[in-house]
């Protein structure tokens, strides 16, 4: 009898695995294809270039300072796989001026045709106690990284649902799955990039243009090097939870994701429990993906509370530390 | 055999449903505490201070306009039940600059004492298309509902963790657990404050001070008569899905404790919905498209 239902559950299983392409989007293909990258000038904005361009895509460069955008360029270059492709460098500030950005677009396509994939790598990230950072901190970070986001994919998105096809990369983090302490400021950020895919990408599905937001863990990326100017020990405690990866590791994911119109794009086994854990009401492009968030979403929860025992855990420490420090400093 | 297991089962949840106020906080004491509510002039924010007042509280209203805050005001205070409470009124834009707010909780704090609890509901809603709504909006509606629940926090959080006990509420909604059609703007906020929530908690638990984020459903206020105006077809099927709430309603819930609820079964259920949202959006696209070609045609 048990054995009877356990065929059936396998058999169920199988057509579903087989089923996934009618709702899983068409892989867009690279070779030819246009892709702009803001923030492209470092870190993982760099690598996603890198791989994009490994694979035949013709690239458009964004970021703020010419120096290191041409720096970019001769080392995207060098990967290139024919004589066609073209790195173009565009220097901008995405978060300042919505007519800017516009016009860096409308630039980028009379150079190199309609953009096919947009990657929304401009950010930075701060950290530190809510009543530590710097007032302006919050909105600069929110301007940076999510109004940076906004404008670039406002200025491509018309035409994507016109041509009926696009990709739209948004970088948030595993700091906006999670409010970690420390991270008042970028976890808003990041939380607001993911409100902005899952809403986008409901208007845009008809349209055959497929949203991906990423939540990579701590990069060893020049932007990593500044949050941790001013890391609280508790953040970095609690950081340790996670392995660093290279920006080399997320862009490959990042760019698989991306092609194959994943939602969610995720890095490492840490990366996968907690995007399944804050799925949320996110969409899925497979079955397979729908049903591995049904059965594992309880053990996760469990799990997700344990961790957050052992942060305040740490947190309660560190507190109790600082106050006997200051204690013994008063009385000394 | 079964029973034996199913018998261990209820013991266990049992106990776990009696060692439950050992991670529960001590709730906090209504009668004689200072509650501070921006966006209290209106809607759930002064829903939320008639609740509180109902309960014993002293209100600090904080809102932009002070016609309306004084209107307000005389509505609340129908609701006093003894002779001490006061409703006090200061009015400033929480959104515009932190050092003003950082002043208006200072003059509050000198009048009725250090803040208990902090409520954000200065907040306001624009639906419409991506591509629809004007480009200023991402700000504007990130600086309201976000910066404008962040600076009043930040005014409040110190003396709360020093006197170590607090309570700060935020207001996020169901566009801001789960990404709508239309919202694209306002979902991003309301996403941002529960970030904020979640980091903050984590920073301030050990002193006593609990962060509570709201998720209320479309609420029958003024702020909702604002977001109809511009509301696509699309987001108002979809939006149809739940039904419309009372203020009064929401501000009960909120100002007692929320529930958990179970997760698997609902991930499926969720699934299920997010599948007739995009039925809904494709309909309507198709439908447009084709009017669209007889307008051509015509």
């Amino acid at each position: 009898m048990l054995l009877l239902v356990a065929t059936f559950f396998m058999a169920f299983v199988l057509l579903l695995y087989m089923l996934s392409p009618l709702i899983s989007p068409k892989p867009l293909a690279l070779p030819g294809a246009h892709v702009v990258v803001t923030g492209g000038s470092s870190g993982i904005g760099k690598c996603i270039a890198i791989e994009c361009y490994k694979q035949g895509a013709f690239i458009t460069l964004v970021a703020r300072n010419e120096d290191r955008l041409l720096q970019a360029k001769k080392e995207i270059e060098k990967h290139s796989i024919n004589d066609k492709q073209v790195v173009l460098c565009i220097s901008v500030d995405v978060s300042q001026d919505y007519s800017q950005v516009e016009n860096v677009i409308k630039q980028a396509q009379e150079k190199l045709g309609p953009v096919d994939m947009l990657v929304n790598c401009a950010g930075m990230s701060i950290s530190g106690k809510f009543e530590d950072v710097e007032v302006s901190t919050f909105e600069r970070l929110m301007s940076i990284n999510y109004l940076g986001s906004v404008y670039p994919s406002r200025a491509v998105i018309t035409t994507m649902k016109e041509r009926r096809v696009g990709r739209i990369v948004f970088l948030s983090s595993q700091a906006g799955q999670v409010g970690l302490f420390g991270f008042t400021a970028y976890s808003s950020s990041k939380f607001a990039i993911r409100g902005l895919a899952e809403a986008l990408q409901m208007e845009v599905k008809p349209y055959n243009v497929y949203v991906t937001v990423a939540y990579p863990p701590d990069t060893d990326t020049p932007g990593f090097a500044e949050e941790n100017k001013t890391k609280p020990l508790e953040t970095r405690l609690i950081s340790e939870t996670t392995s660093i990866c290279t920006p080399e590791q997320v862009a490959k994911q990042i760019v698989k994701d991306a092609i194959q119109g994943n939602f969610n794009s995720s890095i490492g086994s840490d990366g996968y429990m907690l995007s399944s854990l804050t799925c949320g009401m996110a969409p899925v492009t497979s079955i397979t993906e729908g049903l591995q968030q049904v059965v594992t979403m309880g053990l996760f929860r469990m799990l997700s509370l344990l961790y957050l025992r052992s942060f305040d855990t740490i947190i309660r420490r560190c507190m109790v530390e600082r106050t006997k420090y200051e204690i013994t400093d008063k009385t000394a």
